[in-house]
């Protein structure tokens, strides 16, 4: 076995946690029951992994194994990842394509190969029809860097592909153009969507994120429900504003729904507009050139959060469109200009 | 002005002119005065919230007039002037009023007291006329010999089995495949899959009625094209878009159906990893038609028409280089038409019964 695939497994398997250290290599699948076995996972993580080296050298494993083993622990953690999201298009009038994943597979990694001789390519299949890709980039005379991969999350039948954000930013034009030839679609283009849960932009994108249509009665109006909890309340006590938080909670209902939210990390908002202001005079407002500033709203769960502003009293219900469209409109990144 | 200030006497000492709405000014004034009465302690005390309405100049008129009047009450009738007699016949004109509005209130309430107790009284001999009735059916019901049903019941069975029939009504529906509920923007409907009299899964597409016609969320799976039927018929004919959604969707759980039978129940048939894309349209596998030594077939299913179960184009065709000989060349061409015409698991059905059939015929 190579020296430099003994140390890329080597590192791998570093970067594991120890709790999971079993379930990616069963994952794997390369290493047999067994060899497994006589893991001792009480040692040191040193000492853990040069014993997985060992047991892979046993084995003769190759760059494409140990890439395999890159893409199972990626797939276990890909919150660690920003993923971008890309948007094919096919030209009018292409209608059927008998999507054969064996076919794209070969065109994707010839293509690649056509355009940078030092590459690899990886595969692995995945649920609901997904397919992982693992690319490694080198150039013309230097050899693929393996740790600096870039991940594709392709989803056949549908135009869309989810990217892991890379460093190498050069190598993303022919990425693309890959992603494009080899599903049969003529054009992509970058969504202004970009998170680290994999799972919500899946959610977002195709519009999975509400899908509790067994409710028969969404229609209860809210004043049972909250008489339902008053009766454990003193009755001498009397809310003064319960008209107004009834109302706030409508319609917090009606914009948001009830379903979880799809998770998000910020919200970015670029403007470029003039000054606007009532007084007349003052030094902006003069100024032609439009003012740029940038507004960016970050929490652990944007959309939960935004959820509950209105009920916590912080902002008015309904909130401004820009702030609950982004589920909808599949964006986070907005451009505002003046029309 | 005169008798104003009379009444304002009158309305200090009593307090009954400021009842009203706010009992709290009338507190605070007794109070004052009461505070008054103790501090100084003369008749002065009376005219508290008279002098308080009254400008202060014509206070002390007042008082220089009413003097004599307050100086002859303790002591009795003829003493004092005309005034002092009007004031008394006033006084006793307002004690007679006061007492007979008091005296109406009151019979007022009792009357209303006396209709409540009427009405109450009615509810009563009501309800002990049902429970006399509940008691005698079930009396009734426990002596009849033969117990009829719907008077045996309580009223919870009949409930119960008035909602199972709802239900079952609500089933009987989801069988036709399509059905639907109104909600409180548009529709919802529920389009329920099923292949050769298996039910398999439902989508739901929910529908804004609006100016023009919109999808609001739905559960259709990515891969089948809903975007561009409904770009094509939702606004223009409604029926042919739910139509072909419908056939779509059928003849997808059709044909995902079949590839995880095949996948579960002959996988012993299958000699590798059976390749599908997400809209099974495209079935690529190798497999032996019996147990035992026989050649591998590999075969190709595609299915060009999304809208049926059966494959557009079949092509079979024998692993390994070597010339087939007749008899396998006849069966390659049968395995065609039989991928071609019949659904993937009965063919292999099929197979699994020749197979046993064979395995007769040779123990015996």
């Amino acid at each position: 076995m190579d020296e430099t695939v003994a140390e890329f497994i080597r590192r791998t398997v570093l970067k594991i946690p120890m709790s999971e250290v079993m379930t990616v290599l069963k994952a794997w699948n390369f290493l047999s029951e067994s060899q497994l076995q006589t893991l001792n996972l009480r040692q040191r993580k040193d000492s853990l992994a040069q014993s997985v080296v060992l047991l892979c050298e046993e084995k003769c494993a190759s760059l494409s194994d140990a890439a395999l083993l890159d893409i199972v622990c990626t797939q276990v953690h890909r919150h660690q990842k920003i993923w971008d999201v890309y948007q094919m298009s096919k030209g009018p009038g292409e209608d059927l394509d008998l999507f054969d994943i064996e076919q794209f597979k070969s065109s994707f990694k010839k293509i690649l190969e056509r355009a940078l001789k030092n590459v690899t390519v990886s595969f692995r299949d995945a649920e609901e029809n997904a397919v992982w890709i693992r690319v490694a980039w080198g150039t013309q005379y230097t050899k693929p860097n393996q740790y600096k991969p870039t991940y594709v999350v392709y989803y056949s039948h549908t135009p869309y592909a989810f990217t892991s954000s890379s460093t190498l930013r050069s190598n993303i034009p022919l990425l693309g153009q890959a992603l494009t030839v080899a599903s049969k679609h003529h054009q992509i283009v970058k969504m202004d969507l970009r998170s680290r849960y994999l799972d919500s932009l899946k959610a977002i994108v195709f519009k999975q994120y509400n899908q509790n249509f067994e409710i028969h009665n969404p229609t209860t109006p809210l004043q049972e429900r909250s008489l339902g909890l008053d009766i454990n309340t003193d009755s001498r006590i009397i809310h003064e504003n319960a008209v107004e938080k009834d109302k706030v909670q409508r319609i917090t209902q009606e914009t948001f729904g009830d379903y979880p939210q799809p998770r998000l990390e910020f919200a970015q908002y670029k403007l470029e507009t003039k000054f606007k202001s009532d007084l007349n005079g003052g030094i902006l407002a003069d100024r032609e050139e439009p003012l740029r500033c940038l507004i960016k709203f970050s929490s652990p769960h944007l959309l939960e959060a935004l959820k509950s502003l209105a009920p916590a009293g912080i902002a008015d219900a309904p909130l401004s469109p820009l702030l609950t469209c982004i589920p909808s409109r599949g964006m986070n990144y907005f451009k505002i200009r003046d029309k | 002005m005169f008798l104003y200030g009379w009444s304002a006497k009158h309305v200090g000492s009593g307090g009954a002119g400021f009842e009203g709405e706010d009992g709290g000014k009338v507190h605070r004034i007794r109070g004052g005065l009461s505070e008054r009465r103790g501090a100084t302690g003369g008749p002065r005390d009376v005219w508290g919230p008279g002098a308080a309405c009254l400008p202060g100049f014509l206070g002390g008129l007042w008082e220089s007039a009413m003097e004599p009047a307050n100086a002859s009450r303790p002591d009795g009738e003829p003493h004092g002037g005309v005034l002092a007699h009007l004031e008394r016949l006033e006084t006793q004109v307002n004690r007679s009023r006061t007492k007979s509005a008091e005296r109406q209130r009151a019979q007022a309430e009792g009357s209303a007291l006396g209709a409540r107790i009427q009405k109450l009284r009615r509810l009563r001999d009501e309800l002990r006329a049902e429970v006399q009735r509940r008691r005698a059916t079930v009396k009734a019901s426990t002596d009849s010999v033969q117990p009829d049903q719907t008077a045996g019941m309580s009223e919870q069975d009949v409930l119960e089995r008035r909602w199972e029939h709802a239900k079952a009504i609500l089933q009987a529906y989801r069988f036709t495949g399509l059905s639907g509920r109104l909600t409180s923007r548009g529709v919802c409907v529920r389009i329920s899959t099923a292949f050769e009299e298996h039910l398999l899964e439902s989508y739901f597409v929910e529908l804004v009625i609006q100016k023009p016609l919109r999808i609001h969320r739905h559960s259709v799976p990515a891969f089948i094209p809903l975007e561009k039927m409904a770009a094509q018929y939702l606004q223009s004919d409604i029926r042919h878009f739910l139509f072909s959604l419908c056939e779509q969707l059928n003849a997808y759980a059709g044909r995902k159906f079949q590839a995880d039978r095949l996948q579960g129940d002959f996988a012993a048939f299958l000699t590798g990893p059976l390749q599908r894309n997400a809209l099974c349209s495209l079935l690529s596998f190798t497999y032996r038609a019996d147990s035992g030594p026989s050649v591998a077939f590999s075969a190709r299913l595609l299915y060009e028409d999304l809208t049926v179960t059966l494959p557009t184009r079949v092509t079979v065709a024998c692993e390994g280089t070597e010339a087939l000989s007749r008899s396998w060349e006849h069966q390659r061409a049968s395995h065609e038409t039989l991928f071609s015409t019949k659904p993937l698991h009965q063919v292999f059905a099929s197979f699994a019964r020749e197979g046993e059939k064979l395995d007769m015929s040779l123990i015996s």
